[in-house]
């Protein structure tokens, strides 16, 4: 402990006070501690000011703009027409991309949750529960680059995933070349990279389920789907619906993994929102068309989380 | 009890589950060592004929790697440093100094991990290349690259994190005011105060936070892709290693950038094996990965 006077010890050490010189201190610590605080809150204010206000100032004036990226004056005010554009006739906007966005983070969170959910509730009946769990996040702390790569090598011909369908005798599947089964694989793969994260919270919420309503299941004769059922089902809802909403909402803004291993090909099988915002912006040169995309987006990801906290909530449980 | 009545099928069900997350891994570190004409060949085979450093060369000399070494360190760094300063400052203003405008301000910053990073990438490229005074532009921001042509870029925008904020409030409100108040009646300085009681107190969530803002940092890629588009010179490990994809010898090549990946992704993984615990606390608290 450092050197610290209690209230009590420095009462005596610097003797009662008057009153009234008391209050005048304490107006003194309040304003010492406003110059404080604001000093100490200066360059995250700052901060948020010219990377949070500002650019959603501009990103806003950017969707009711035409601007290819050049100089600032050239920005030409349109109205909504950058928004009406994209859900224009002909626009690839609504469908496949927006449809591929939502397939893509559905089936995402289908894949993690029925994994996870599977796994955790195993692992907790288990020893060494940390090294599993270590193994399970290795994905989560590996960077993209190395997750789309070595999942697309493995996806080729001479692969490993190629290489066990043959061993088992079965043909070879064009996994990224193919429009039909691109999108599947790229979702197993961001499923794959996630899965850990919903594992941990949901052990967590299997640990915080208490020992003694199993104990009373088993002495009324129920048999593990029943119990799966009734009890840890019902009690894990909180944390399932954490898992939902997390990944969901990362589903539907992530891209990277997508750059990574398709550039949203073949043809626009996987090309999803973020990456037809980025596309739109850094190679079109359509800055307008991609702020729109981008305020879009960020209104499904907000109906959709909204969506799934009432879908809870009416469920009954309060998460 | 009837959750333990199959322990055979769990271990089944998690050691397969394991396999199957660490496979990848596996073949990348068995595909960086195989040499010319043994991979992408039928049939497949996970072994390599000799474990040789030759991909690993040949990676080296392909790319600039202590280059992108150092960009990586410098930007991760430089975000791990300040999240770590900013929060902790901010943390402890919002928690323990009584001021007007404080709950305003925790709602700003709360409101702040609403917005998708996507939203950003277009502003913040523009604010950047738009940046007064640097980079050849003038006061009004018109004329050169602005500040997109410095290794300062790769790290701008993730200079202060909400979370990290909230993070930091959340533990340091359950520091008793009581020890504030005694280090302040001593003659202890707000300062003082926040460096000599508060951080020593908050060490393994600083640990925590810290950890979780270098992976991420470290691992950054598409914002890194954009500012080395415009500047190569500050190309981070991972854009390098996925244009390794056009080396010369397309027989060597998959091997190659393997040795480049083995290569990234070993001092994450061995910090994360290191201080896991700090990690997966983090995960839990933070619920977003």
């Amino acid at each position: 402990m450092v050197n610290v006077l209690t209230p009590e010890r420095a009462e005596r050490a610097h003797g009662p006070r008057p009153a009234r010189p008391v209050v005048a201190a304490r107006d003194r610590t309040r304003r010492r501690q406003t110059v404080v605080a604001y000093l100490f809150l200066a360059p995250t204010l700052l901060f948020f000011a010219v990377f949070l206000v500002l650019p959603l100032g501009f990103a806003l004036l950017l969707s009711l703009s035409h601007w290819s990226g050049f100089a600032l004056g050239d920005i030409r005010p349109v109205g909504l027409d950058n928004f009406t554009g994209l859900f224009a006739d002909g626009s690839t906007f609504l469908a496949p991309v927006l449809t591929n966005t939502l397939l893509f983070a559905l089936g995402t969170v289908a894949l993690a949750l029925a994994g996870s959910l599977t796994v955790a509730t195993c692992i907790d009946n288990l020893r060494f529960q940390g090294l599993w769990r270590t193994l399970y996040f290795l994905p989560i702390v590996t960077t993209v680059v190395a997750v789309g790569n070595v999942w697309k090598y493995m996806y080729e011909p001479g692969g490993l995933v190629n290489g066990a369908l043959n061993a088992l005798g079965l043909d070879s599947v064009a996994f990224l070349q193919d429009p039909d089964t691109a999108l599947p694989s790229v979702v197993v793969v961001q499923a794959w990279a996630s899965v850990g994260t919903a594992i941990l919270v949901l052990t967590a919420g299997l640990k915080s389920i208490p020992e003694s309503y199993y104990e009373a299941a088993a002495l009324d004769g129920a048999g593990p789907v029943t119990v799966f059922r009734r009890i840890t089902l019902p009690l894990l809802r909180p944390s399932l619906l954490l898992v939902c909403v997390t990944q969901i909402v990362t589903g539907l803004q992530s891209f990277a993994l997508i750059v990574v291993m398709t550039r949203g090909g073949p043809g626009d099988a996987t090309d999803v929102a973020a990456l037809e915002m980025y596309r739109q912006a850094f190679s079109y040169g359509d800055w307008g068309t991609a702020s729109a995309a981008a305020f879009v987006l960020f209104a499904v990801v907000l109906a959709v989380t909204l969506l799934q906290l009432w879908i809870f909530r009416r469920g009954g449980e309060d998460a | 009890m009837s959750r333990r009545r199959f322990p055979w099928l769990s271990y089944l069900v998690v050691v397969t589950g394991a396999v199957l997350t660490v496979v990848p891994f596996l073949d990348m570190v068995m595909t960086s060592f195989k040499g010319p004409g043994e991979s992408g060949t039928l049939p497949y085979r996970f072994l390599p004929e000799a474990f040789d450093l030759a991909n690993y060369r040949a990676a080296m000399d392909q790319l600039d790697l202590p280059v992108l070494f150092r960009n990586s360190v410098v930007a991760t760094a430089l975000i791990t440093g300040s999240v770590l300063l900013t929060s902790s400052l901010a943390g402890y203003a919002l928690a323990k100094l009584r001021f007007p405008g404080r709950d305003l301000i925790f709602r700003l910053v709360l409101s702040t991990m609403m917005f998708p990073p996507f939203l950003f990438f277009v502003p913040h490229f523009l604010i950047l290349v738009h940046w007064p005074l640097a980079g050849g532009n003038d006061l009004f921001g018109r004329g050169g690259a602005g500040l997109t042509v410095s290794i300062c870029a790769l790290a701008i925008p993730f200079l202060v994190n909400g979370f990290g904020i909230f993070l930091m409030r959340q533990f340091m409100v359950s520091i008793p005011d009581e020890v504030l108040e005694a280090a302040r009646i001593d003659g202890a300085g707000e300062f003082a105060v926040w460096w000599r009681i508060v951080l020593p107190q908050t060490k393994p969530v600083l640990v925590t936070l810290g950890l979780l803002t270098f992976v991420d940092a470290w691992n950054e890629y598409i914002w890194a892709l954009l500012v080395s588009t415009a500047d190569p010179d500050v190309m981070t490990l991972p854009v390098g290693i996925q244009l390794l994809q056009d080396y010369v010898d397309p027989t060597r090549t998959m091997p190659i950038v393997m040795a480049g990946l083995v290569l990234s992704v070993l001092p994450v993984l061995v910090l994360f094996l290191l201080l896991q615990k700090y990690y997966i606390r983090g995960v839990m608290l933070s619920g977003l990965r």
